[in-house]
């Protein structure tokens, strides 16, 4: 009897020991942080462990979109391996791969095509995540196709508004396995890393990049610590757009990439590979000062090959001995220039200013016509003004046909 | 002075261990029980007395956020939540402009510019009997 109370006293020692233990845990474990983001209203405990991330643009503040609306998870679960085992993605919810689920939405980048806002149909059908370019030009110079009107892109799409003569309305999925050329194997086997669905085959700095949307606006991966890469911007400077282009050229014999070899160490010297000439504006300006947003995300049609959709021209800003470059004065509010210039404020655009448009009619919303009929540009990624005069009455004697660079680089290109 | 007995001695000290044990796994059992995995949101303001919003007054209570508007029709008010994504505009004045994607309404809330498609929510206010105002934002 002696024992068995003795046996009790025990155990109860026991079961205090392990409730007080139970309870130091849980006033040193961390604690849970929630957040009900406004535009969900459900609340989310991702916090508790990332906190210490930067917020991801100005566009995405957390108070409004927290984290699970675009990376998905589980946002109740504070056990790591179950709040992200719905996570999609991986780090990266832009991939082309789930791109919708996570940015997609009427009001958010698959909207209407009229209000500008259907980014991710213009991305899916665009020349740089199809493909459709090169696959066509290998494909014809191989024998594989008899003309260079697109067949095939790196996935199968199809587009039912077809909005320009270029446009065609579907590819199918390009399938190695189903040429019957050594060439085309090869292609597949070392030249299909060139598009925003794939990881870059190179595994340097000069390479880094992640995929879709990130591809291009999530900047110098390769410069963050510690891998904490959270950050999207349209401010894209040349050497993201380097981390695909120039980076060398394709051997179509060995059907190999060979790499530059240069080691530059000024940007007149990185900007482009050293094959060609290029006049100043090439390369003080960045990639996406002059090229709009549809000739890189695409304009909604599949197209064939770059130059279906590349179309700025020095005379867009320039203009011609005849003529001024196209120009559009903002009237409203809902002006595009003014909500894309919102989004990048390099410029203080007001109601009443004038400014470039191409020969779309896509604003370049970086310029602005100023009061002695000369023009600026901002930089968007340097924040750098530019200025400049038109063609028109200077002693520029150019052929108002003539648009292609190397006609203007045999007075204005610069020695590299 | 009392003498325990070495039977009594383990007797006290089981129960004394059991005691806690047991108030330490009551009170483990209340947290659980009362644990709320989503906060809760409040849905009525008191804005205190209405005489402290004089005739034009324009009061913006980023807090809730919304702001309290007092004119010749009375008072109202307008959610401060943007009707884009959700996003807390901010006063300038001549209306209110959305830090995340620019959308622009004006001081009576109706859109101007996108991508917001919609006004800003018009909320309720109630004047209640000891002249104290109630803002309401459901």
């Amino acid at each position: 009897m002696e024992t068995s109370r003795r046996s009790i006293a025990l155990a109860s020692g026991l079961l205090l020991i392990i409730l007080l233990g139970v309870w130091w845990l849980d006033t040193h474990h961390l604690q849970p942080s929630p957040l009900t983001p406004t535009l969900t209203g459900k609340t989310e405990y991702c916090l508790t462990c990332h906190s210490d991330l930067p917020e991801i643009s100005a566009s995405h503040p957390i108070e409004a979109f927290g984290c699970v609306v675009c990376h998905g998870g589980e946002g109740l679960a504070l056990d790591a391996e179950l709040a992200h085992s719905t996570i999609r993605g991986g780090n990266n919810p832009s991939d082309l791969a789930v791109v919708e689920q996570s940015c997609g939405g009427s009001e958010c980048h698959s909207g209407d095509s009229a209000d500008s806002r259907d980014h991710i149909q213009r991305v899916m059908t665009s020349i740089q995540a199809t493909y459709a370019g090169a696959i066509t030009n290998i494909r014809y110079s191989f024998g594989a196709q008899t003309d260079l009107v697109a067949q095939q892109g790196i996935f199968a799409i199809s587009d039912e508004h077809i909005t320009t003569t270029t446009g065609v309305p579907i590819l199918s999925a390009f399938d190695p396995l189903a040429e019957t050329s050594t060439a085309l194997h090869q292609f597949a086997d070392n030249c299909l890393s060139c598009h925003i669905s794939a990881q870059p085959s190179h595994d340097h700095d000069d390479f880094a990049r992640l995929t879709g949307c990130a591809s291009c606006h999530t900047p110098d991966i390769n410069t963050y610590p510690d891998g904490q890469i959270h950050r999207l911007t349209t401010a894209i400077p040349y050497t993201q757009c380097n981390t695909c282009h120039n980076r060398g050229n394709y051997d179509l014999r060995s059907m190999t990439f060979v790499e530059r070899t240069d080691q530059p160490l000024d940007r007149k010297s990185d900007y482009y590979q050293p094959i060609s000439q290029f006049t100043k504006c090439e390369w003080t300006l960045d990639c996406v000062d002059c090229h709009t947003r549809n000739e890189s995300m695409g304009d909604g049609d599949i197209h064939s090959n770059q130059h279906d959709i590349q179309y700025v021209q020095c005379k867009t800003c320039h203009g011609t001995v005849d003529e001024l470059p196209q120009t559009h004065t903002i009237v409203s509010e809902d002006d595009l220039a003014l909500r894309m210039s919102f989004l990048n404020p390099v410029m203080d655009l007001q109601i009443g200013d004038t400014i470039i448009v191409t020969e779309q009619g896509e604003p370049l919303w970086n310029t602005r016509v100023l009061s002695d009929g000369t023009y600026e540009m901002i930089g968007k990624a340097t924040g750098q003004q530019f200025n400049f005069s038109p063609v028109k009455d200077s002693l520029c004697q150019q052929n108002p046909t003539e648009q292609t660079s190397n006609y203007c680089h045999e007075c204005h290109a610069e020695e590299r | 002075m009392t003498n325990y007995s070495r039977r009594d001695f383990i007797k006290i000290i089981t129960n004394s261990l059991l005691s806690a044990s047991g108030l330490l796994g009551l009170g483990g059992l209340l947290r659980y029980l009362n644990f709320s995995t989503e906060t809760p949101v409040k849905t009525e303001f008191d804005l205190g007395l209405a005489s402290d919003y004089p005739l034009g007054s324009r009061t913006l209570f980023p807090d809730i956020p919304a702001v309290l508007i007092h004119d010749d029709k009375g008072f109202s008010a307008l959610s401060l939540v943007c009707s884009h994504l959700g996003c807390i505009v901010q006063d300038n004045n001549n209306g209110f402009i959305c830090p995340c994607h620019g959308s622009y309404f004006d001081i009576n809330g109706d859109v101007q510019r996108g991508p917001a498609r919609h006004d800003l929510r018009l909320l309720r206010v109630e004047n209640i009997e000891d002249n104290r105002l109630i803002l309401f934002i459901t």
